[in-house]
C-alpha cells in the first residue's frame, strides 16, 4: 500500500515528551444477552500527545465509541490501562470534555444556560460564568440565540451549543463522538470548519471518532484505522498535509486525494472466506 | 367555522355542554321516572347548595384533604420513582411492590385501612395517598429510565456527584413525565377523595352525595355530581396552565393530548 502507512506500534509523532493520552494493551468484553460475552475491543495502544488532532476511523460496530467512552472514564475497561497526562483515569473528570452525536444538551436550559452550566458547576459566579458564556456562544456563531431552548435550534446549531457548552470549563482534551454524524452534508462541512478554526486558534488535544474518510483527513494530524470483529487497530496513519487547512485547496491537493483513496481501501471490509 | 373558533375558544366547550344538558333533559321527559331528575331541576339545585354555609364548608374541607393527600404523595413519590428510574437495585427491590400494588384498586382498601386507622382524617388521607402515589411513581420512574445517559455523562464530565446529578438533572429532565403522572394523579385524588368520604360517612362532599341519596334526594345527588365535576374540570385546566409555564422548553408529551389550538 500508499507509503504513508505505519504499523501501529511506532506511534508516536517528533518529539517525544510524555502523551497526554496513553493507552496501553486495552480490551473490553460486554456480556451478551444470551450469557456469552462479545470482545468489543482488542488490545488496543495509543498514544495522543499534546495538542494532536487525532481521529479513530473505522466501519460502525469497530469499538470507536467503547474506546472513547473508556478515555472519557464514562465505561470502565476490561483490562488494560489508560493514563491522561500521566495519571490512571478513574472516572469522568473536567480535564476531558465529551461532545456526543446526540448533542445530550440539557432541554430545560436556555442556550445561555447550558454553555453556562458547566462554569457554574466549577464555582463561578451567575454573572461571571454567563459574561464568559456569551462570549464562547458568539464564537461558535450563535450571538442573538442566547435566550433559544434546545427545541427551537437546527441540529447544526444544537451542536454548536454543545461544543461551546464543552469548551466553556476548559477541558485540556475534547472527546468527540461522531459529532456531525446526525447533520446534513452542508451543516457538517460548516462545522468541520468551524471546528477547524476553533482548534487552530487553541490546539486542544481532540480525539475525534468518525466514519467518514474525507471528515478524518480534513481535521486530523493522524488517522487511526480500525477493522472490527474484534476491533482492533488496523494502522495509523499520518496526515502530512500544511495548516491550516482549507478545504477547497485541500480537495485539489494530490496528497490529499491518494490519503482518501488509500483510507478508503483500508476501511472496506476484506472479502470473506476466501481460501489464503 | 374555523375563523370563528380561533377567534371564541370556549365556544366548542360550551356548545358541548349545553348539548349534553339537552340530551339530558330529553331523556329525564322520555324516562319519566324516579330517579332521573332533568337537567333543569338540576341545574336549579346548584345555588341552593353553593349558598349554603354548611355544604360549601365541607366541599373546602373535601378539597383540603385532597390537596394535602396530593401533596403528600408527590414529596415522597417522585424521589421514589426517580430512584426506582435510576438504580437497579432500587428497582429490583420496589418493582414487584410495584407491580402488586397498582391494579388494586385503592378505595377497596379503605375498610380495613379503617380498622387501624379509624373513620376520621388519617384513613381517607392515607387512601388518598395510596391512589396518587402509583401514577406519580410510575411516571417518574418511567421517564427517569428513559433518560439520554449522556445527558448524564455530560454532567458527571462537568464534576457533578450522584445526588446533583439526581436532583439537578434527572428531576428536571423527568419532570415533564412527572407532570403527566400528576395530571393522572388528580383524577385519582378526587376519586378517592369522594369514594373514601362514602365509606367513612362523616364530613365532605361525598358525604352530601351518599347521603343524598340515602334520602332520594336526586336533585341534590345530581347537582352535587355536577359541582364534582366542575371541579375536577377547573382542577385540570389550572394544572395545564401551569404544566405550560413548567415545562414550556420540553416538546409536548405524547401522552397528553393537546387542546386544539
Ligand atoms: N453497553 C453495551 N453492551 C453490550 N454490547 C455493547 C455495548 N456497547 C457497545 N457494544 C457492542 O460493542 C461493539 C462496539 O460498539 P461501539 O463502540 O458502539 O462501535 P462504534 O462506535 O464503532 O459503532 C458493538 O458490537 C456493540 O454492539
Ligand atoms: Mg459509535
Amino acid at each position: 500500500m500508499s507509503a504513508t502507512l505505519t504499523p501501529p506500534a511506532s506511534a508516536a509523532p517528533s518529539g517525544s515528551t510524555a502523551p497526554m493520552i496513553a493507552i496501553a494493551d486495552l480490551s473490553k468484553t460486554f456480556r451478551r444477552r444470551d450469557g456469552g460475552t462479545h470482545l468489543a475491543l482488542d488490545r488496543i495502544a495509543l498514544d495522543v500527545h499534546e495538542g494532536e488532532f487525532v481521529s479513530i476511523l473505522g466501519p460502525s460496530g469497530c469499538g470507536k465509541s467503547t474506546l472513547l467512552y473508556m478515555v472519557g472514564g464514562f465505561v470502565e475497561p476490561s483490562s488494560g490501562t489508560i493514563a491522561v497526562g500521566g495519571r490512571p483515569v478513574t472516572g469522568p473528570g473536567p480535564d476531558r470534555g465529551p461532545v456526543f452525536q446526540e448533542f445530550a444538551l440539557f432541554p430545560w436550559k436556555t442556550v445561555l444556560g447550558n454553555v453556562a452550566y458547566g462554569l457554574r458547576e466549577a464555582g463561578l459566579g451567575r454573572s461571571a460564568a454567563e459574561a464568559q458564556a456569551r462570549q464562547l456562544i458568539e464564537r461558535v456563531g450563535l450571538k442573538g440565540y442566547e435566550s433559544f431552548y434546545p427545541k427551537e435550534l437546527s441540529g447544526g446549531m444544537k451542536q454548536r451549543v454543545a461544543i461551546a457548552r464543552t469548551l466553556a470549563y476548559g477541558p485540556a482534551i475534547l472527546l468527540m463522538d461522531e459529532p456531525f454524524g446526525a447533520l446534513d452534508a452542508h451543516t457538517r462541512v460548516r462545522l468541520q470548519n468551524e471546528l477547524l478554526g476553533l482548534w487552530e486558534r487553541d490546539r486542544k488535544t481532540v480525539l475525534f471518532v468518525t466514519h467518514a474518510v474525507d471528515e478524518a483527513v480534513f481535521l486530523s494530524d493522524r488517522v487511526v484505522v480500525m477493522s472490527r470483529q474484534p476491533g482492533r487497530i488496523k494502522a495509523i496513519v499520518p496526515v502530512d498535509l500544511p495548516r491550516p487547512r482549507r478545504r477547497e485547496e485541500l480537495l485539489l491537493d494530490p496528497r490529499y486525494q491518494r490519503l482518501v483513496i488509500d483510507l478508503e481501501a483500508m476501511i472496506e471490509d476484506p472479502p470473506e472466506d476466501l481460501p489464503a | 367555522m374555523t375563523a370563528i373558533v380561533r377567534r371564541l375558544p370556549g365556544l366548542p366547550p360550551l356548545l358541548a355542554c349545553l348539548a349534553l344538558l339537552l340530551a339530558w333533559q330529553a331523556f329525564a321527559h322520555w324516562a319519566a321516572r324516579g330517579g332521573v331528575p332533568d337537567a333543569l331541576s338540576t341545574v336549579r339545585e346548584l345555588p341552593l347548595i353553593l349558598g349554603d354555609r354548611d355544604s360549601l364548608g365541607a366541599i373546602a374541607e373535601s378539597l383540603r384533604r385532597m390537596a394535602t393527600g396530593f401533596a403528600i404523595a408527590l414529596v415522597v413519590s417522585v424521589p421514589l420513582g426517580l430512584v426506582m428510574g435510576r438504580s437497579r437495585i432500587a428497582a429490583a427491590l420496589l418493582d414487584p411492590l410495584f407491580m402488586i400494588a397498582y391494579p388494586v384498586p385503592k378505595a377497596a382498601l379503605m375498610p380495613l385501612i379503617m380498622l387501624w386507622l379509624g373513620v376520621g382524617d388519617a384513613s381517607k388521607l392515607l387512601v388518598i395517598v395510596l391512589g396518587v402515589s402509583l401514577p406519580i411513581i410510575y411516571h417518574s420512574a418511567a421517564g427517569a429510565r428513559g433518560i439520554e445517559e449522556k445527558m448524564l455523562w455530560s454532567a458527571r464530565a462537568m464534576g457533578m456527584g450522584p445526588v446533583g446529578r439526581l436532583t439537578r438533572v434527572v428531576l428536571p429532565a423527568v419532570l415533564p413525565e412527572i407532570l403527566v403522572g400528576c395530571r393522572t394523579g388528580i383524577v385519582l385524588a378526587l376519586i378517592t377523595m369522594i369514594t373514601s368520604e362514602m365509606i367513612a360517612r362523616q364530613n365532605g362532599a361525598g358525604n352530601i352525595l351518599f347521603s343524598a341519596l340515602d334520602m332520594a334526594q336526586y336533585e341534590t345527588v345530581y347537582a352535587m355530581i355536577l359541582i364534582v365535576s366542575a371541579l375536577g374540570i377547573a382542577l385540570d385546566m389550572l394544572f395545564e396552565v401551569l404544566r405550560a409555564r413548567l415545562t414550556g422548553w420540553a416538546d409536548d408529551p405524547h401522552l397528553i393530548a393537546a387542546p386544539p389550538s
